[in-house]
């Protein structure tokens, strides 16, 4: 795989949380989505590999050849959005402004207006413009996609972008995504977590799932929606179908799970029917495979 | 190209469909460049990865190949073969014409009747 990023034996260990060691590459060209229960190490993850906390061990390289990520030229090509308030409370877009355009060569200033414009938020030219503490979460999530798409770079890593969007938003943060690969011609890439996928669902080429800090799949969208089905059955049947199933959902009517695809003429003949599953089915099927298999 | 996105066929199979109707067809010559992958998720608001595969199912199936740094190309067309397919579709569409005409007990004569009629009208 041509990947941007590489990680080694990544761990990061806290007294009650340790995530890792994990390996793991990032495809270049394509949007990889980091999918896992809240507390699964997605944020720990996303920091560590921005350079926000440091990992305990372990080895990150950076568009093939870079592995320092204090470095001011790895920074400087990868556009970090944090999920929580990641500026000062007593900041205003004009502060963000200033800020970047001491941070990062390549800030536009005046793409960033537009990009406050188009989002609907204070820009840095706005009249009496609201301290971070007075911005809902949704606002400050926009500054904060403001801030990275008026710069040049060429891996974007979004902690949770979609969460504290409104689906109006979220669509225009979806079609803003394709945008940025299509003129990135398959050299820019991105990297985004969040715990809903179904509103991303169209964004995503490339998944990790993650449960309590290890990784449990990854792969293109399109060859897991080949690897896995969703069973489908009545109940009747389940007993004979569960050693099939990899994660059990059953009550007094029906029953379903996620199971492998190359056992679907097996559950065929048991009387259980398959379907392909959506991202947002194999994500919960993955999820509850590892919590049933912790 | 239009596509469902709540469709029972999968994103990629209405992708690669409709290019194959269209260089079947014509629409789409020898020679002539499919759009770039990545802005074709784009328009059609898709993942890049759905729309690989449908190119990636085009270019197995040899309508298509590609091009270093260029995209995708049609590639020459065979008109035999592209008659055997055609050929394939008519035989599908005929058995399932027969089909419905035993359920509905219209006998082989009123049936060949009703294609000539509708043949006419064409």
């Amino acid at each position: 795989m041509d990947s941007i990023l590489t990680a080694k034996g990544l761990t990061k260990k806290y007294s009650k949380f340790t995530l890792g060691g994990l390996d793991f590459e990032i495809p270049r060209g394509f949007a990889t989505a980091l999918i896992g229960a809240n507390g699964a190490g997605k944020t720990t993850l996303i920091d560590t590999l921005c350079g926000v906390i440091r990992a305990t061990s372990g080895e990150v390289t950076y568009f093939g050849e870079d592995t320092d990520i204090e470095e001011a030229a790895i920074r400087e090509k990868i556009g970090y959005c944090a999920s929580s308030s990641f500026f000062p409370q007593g900041w205003t877009a004009k502060d963000i402004a200033m800020s970047m355009e001491l941070a990062f060569d390549s800030f536009n200033r005046e793409k960033f207006r537009t990009l406050c414009e188009q989002l609907d938020v204070d820009s840095d030219i706005t009249k009496k413009p609201k301290p971070m503490y007075k911005q809902s979460d949704g606002n400050r999530m926009r500054l904060s996609l403001a801030a990275v798409f008026a710069r040049e770079t060429d891996l974007l890593i979004l902690d949770e972008p979609g969460s504290s969007l409104d689906p109006l938003m979220r669509d225009r943060l979806c079609d803003r995504l394709r945008e940025y690969l299509d003129d990135g011609n398959g050299e820019k890439s991105i990297v985004f977590s969040t715990h809903n996928i179904a509103d991303m669902e169209n964004a995503a080429d490339y998944a990790i799932f993650m449960d309590k800090g290890r990784i449990i799949e990854s792969g293109f969208v399109e060859d897991l929606k080949d690897k896995y089905i969703i069973a489908r059955g009545e109940a009747a049947d389940y007993d004979k179908a569960k050693h099939l199933l990899m994660s059990h959902s059953k009550n007094r009517t029906v029953f379903d799970g996620l199971a492998l695809a190359e056992n679907a003429e097996e559950l065929a003949r048991l009387g259980v029917d398959s379907e392909a599953p959506t991202l947002q089915q194999l994500s919960i099927g993955l999820l509850k495979y590892a919590e049933e298999t912790r | 190209m239009k596509i469902l996105q709540n469709s029972d066929i999968p994103i990629y199979k209405q992708i690669a469909g409709q290019f194959k109707e269209d260089i079947m067809n014509g629409r789409l010559a020898e020679g002539d460049y499919l759009p770039s992958i990545r802005g074709l998720a784009r328009d059609l608001k898709i993942s890049v990865i759905t729309t690989m595969k449908a190119y990636e199912q085009l270019t197995e199936e040899g309508l298509i190949a590609p091009v270093q740094g260029k995209g995708y190309i049609v590639n020459p067309q065979d008109r035999e073969m592209v008659k055997e397919q055609h050929l394939r579709l008519l035989e599908q569409h005929l058995q399932n014409a027969i089909e419905s005409a035993k359920l509905a007990g219209i006998d082989r004569e009123e049936l060949v009747n009703m294609i000539n009629l509708l043949y006419d009208i064409e």
